[in-house]
């Protein structure tokens, strides 16, 4: 007995593809020439830059916005820290002894305890 | 068509030499980019990367008003404006507003500073405030801009000022609690590194960024109560008024922690005009830094070594003859007439020096201040009461004193009789109160302090742990010595406290060395005494001195003390007895 190799091979899921699929190709009659590839390549690149400049730039203008942002923080910082210090003054020992309320109090004649 | 070039023909020539150019560029560029590379990268960073330091605000300072903090310390933003004369356009308009938002902190002549034209840089104005800023920056004058700093400013004026200390020019503390605690003030710069546009506005993008937040200093809370503080600063300028003493120190510390509620040094200065200041002499707290011999003070603890060893109580007697030989000295009472068979107790209350040279004695064979009982005096007053080495308290220039080994040649039987009435010896005022705490707390040695604690992040003040006192003396010792106190005030100044209390004191007058010699002009007057009701609450300890000045411990500084003392017990809220 004696085997020959046949001359076509298909494999077995090519086959399966065969039943489900269309069996017909259907090509497009337009045909894009080298110079239309290149151009076509060019606005894709073109494009794609100016999605990555967009986006450089949005996240530049929130660096600006940040930086406002943190000059205001500052800012209201030193306002705080400037009342602050206001609030110390007029709370201040020297303040207070000099202040009307203080010079219209008087000593005690006498002073009682409460017992504990 | 055949368009093959021909051999030699100009276009060949064309082509070959365009060809050597294309080549010239690329072996240039080779260079340039690839050999080159990190010398273009790195120069091309130093243009696009900014280093910018963030400063960490220096810590506030705070004392204790009662139990809580208020600021004694804080940082302003102030303002330097300047001009480049040759950018500025409307020099009169500038002069005008500078003049009148900026008043006294403009420079005098600014016109003058206008139409120096060959410059770029004048100053005119300094230290003004954020508002006063803002106003000139409404006014958009060309040329003008402004420089940021910050500056220490005191909202309680003078306060404590040898305590707190100040801050330089350069930003680094100097005296007191600023110097001292520098490092925990001062806290740790932050670091930004970015991509900065020409506005120097960090960017984002870049590799290499860096935002390392500061680390701002600490908020330290003091153990001074400014009311205690406001209190002993005018009682010591009224009592350097009534006594004509041109010196005058005095520190109050709670004997049950260690804290110093109040140091004050007279004559003082303002730390915002620190370098308005002419004598630096009056930068020192002379409560640490300015060591002397402490006089009778010193009594106290001479006889608390006595009665802990044992040697010696308070109704025990000797006899008095007002002098007493030790080696080829004699030694005399400055008081004299109190002669005969007398009690310890007596001696303390006359404040006789032979009384104390006895008990010195007594510790030793009882007939002379032997190796034994100096051994024994130096464990007690160096080892025990910590005289004669720093208190480690946390303000600059604290000076050490001298207490003499008896391993020194120096520490011989005249040198110890003389330290058991106070004279040579040299120790600072919070030496000796802090000692003398332990002698009216029941035997409980606090190191004295004057950090109470933070403020942290949040507002809230978190106070340090006291730490844990020495036990220099037993508990009856202790009592004993604060019962012998409060009788030697109570026999001749009863009158002067408030009733109900329980009070006591020792006076101490002592001479002055210069050149090495005691001065017969000048003396120093002291007083140390405690107040409170069954506890002490309060240690106080006055000095007065002045050059050429005979001052007393009785006459000058006692009635300080009264001042000082009789307003704590109202201040404390102390309940009287009785």
């Amino acid at each position: 007995m004696s085997y020959s190799r046949s001359q076509t091979f298909s494999s077995r899921r090519q086959q399966n593809w065969s039943r489900n699929q269309n069996t017909v190709a259907y090509v497009s009659a337009i045909k894009l020439g080298p110079v239309t590839h290149t151009v076509l390549v060019a606005l894709m690149i073109t494009i794609l830059g100016l999605i990555y400049l967009t986006q450089a730039t949005r996240a530049t203008s929130y660096d600006y916005a940040t930086q406002k942002i943190d000059s205001q923080i500052a800012a209201l910082n030193t306002q705080k820290s400037d009342l602050e210090i206001e609030n110390a003054r007029l709370t201040a020992l020297e303040t207070v002894k000099n202040s009307n309320v203080a010079s219209t109090m008087t000593v005690p004649v006498s002073t009682n305890y409460v017992q504990q | 068509m055949d368009l093959k070039l021909q051999k030699g023909s100009r276009s060949t020539i064309l082509a070959a030499i365009v060809l050597g150019i294309m080549a010239i560029f690329v072996v240039r560029l080779f260079y340039l980019q690839i050999i080159q590379h990190g010398y273009y990268v790195d120069m091309a960073k130093n243009e696009q990367v900014k280093r910018l330091t963030i400063p960490a605000k220096r810590g506030l300072i705070y004392a204790l008003d009662g139990s809580g903090p208020v600021p004694l310390v804080m940082n302003q933003t102030v303002y330097t404006v300047f001009a480049d004369p040759q950018t500025t356009k409307d020099d009169g308009k500038i002069v005008d507003v500078i003049q009148r938002v900026a008043g006294g902190n403009a420079r005098s002549d600014l016109a003058g500073l206008l139409a120096k034209k060959d410059s770029r840089y004048q100053i005119l104005a300094t230290r003004i405030s954020r508002v006063q800023a803002d106003k000139i920056k409404t006014e958009s004058l060309n040329g003008v801009g402004f420089q940021e700093e910050s500056v220490r400013v005191y909202p309680e004026g003078s306060l404590a000022a040898q305590t707190l200390g100040f801050v330089d020019f350069s930003g680094t503390g100097r005296y007191g609690v600023e110097s001292q605690l520098n490092d925990r003030l001062t806290g740790v710069d932050g670091l930004l590194q970015s991509v900065t546009d020409v506005s120097d506005v960090p960017l984002t993008i870049g590799n290499n960024n860096i935002d390392k937040p500061a680390i701002n200093g600490d908020n330290v809370v003091l153990t001074i109560d400014r009311n205690v503080q406001s209190h002993v600063e005018q009682a010591l300028a009224d009592g350097l008024k009534r006594t004509g003493a041109t010196r005058g120190s005095a520190i109050v510390i709670d004997p049950l922690t260690g804290h110093v509620m109040a140091m004050a040094n007279l004559p003082t200065y303002d730390p915002a005009k620190f370098n308005e200041v002419q004598d630096a002499a009056v930068f020192n707290n002379g409560v640490v830094s300015a060591p002397y011999e402490p006089g009778s003070d010193v009594k106290t603890l001479t006889m608390a070594t006595g009665i802990d060893r044992g040697v010696v109580s308070a109704n025990d007697t000797y006899v008095n003859t007002d002098h007493i030989q030790v080696d080829d000295r004699i030694i005399s009472n400055a008081t004299l007439g109190q002669t005969g068979t007398i009690t310890f107790q007596h001696a303390l209350n006359w404040s006789l020096n032979t009384g104390f040279v006895t008990v010195a004695e007594l510790l030793g064979d009882g007939r002379s201040i032997n190796r034994s009982a100096r051994d024994i005096m130096y464990d007690y007053f160096y080892n025990r009461f910590h005289l004669g080495q720093p208190t480690g308290i946390e303000v600059a220039g604290e000076a050490t004193g001298t207490v003499i080994s008896p391993d020194q040649t120096e520490g011989n039987a005249v040198r110890y009789s003389n330290m058991s009435f106070g004279q040579g010896l040299d120790v600072t005022m919070v030496q000796v109160a802090a000692a003398f705490g332990s002698l009216v707390n029941g035997g409980n040695y606090y190191k004295p302090t004057v950090v109470a604690g933070i403020v942290d992040k949040n507002g809230t003040f978190a106070p340090a742990p006291v730490a844990a006192p020495s036990n220099p003396v037993s508990k009856s010792t202790a009592d004993q010595l604060r019962e012998m106190t409060h009788v030697a005030r109570s026999t001749f100044f009863s009158n002067v406290d408030k009733p109900g209390y329980y009070i006591g004191g020792k006076t101490g007058t002592s001479q002055v060395s210069k050149n090495g010699v005691y001065s017969d002009d000048e003396t120093v007057g002291t007083y140390l005494g405690y107040g409170g009701g069954d506890v002490s609450r309060y240690v106080i300890m006055v000095q007065v001195s002045g050059d050429h000045k005979a001052l007393q411990g009785a006459r000058d500084a006692l009635p300080i003390f009264t001042d000082i003392s009789n307003w704590m017990l109202d201040y404390l809220k102390i309940q009287p007895k009785g």
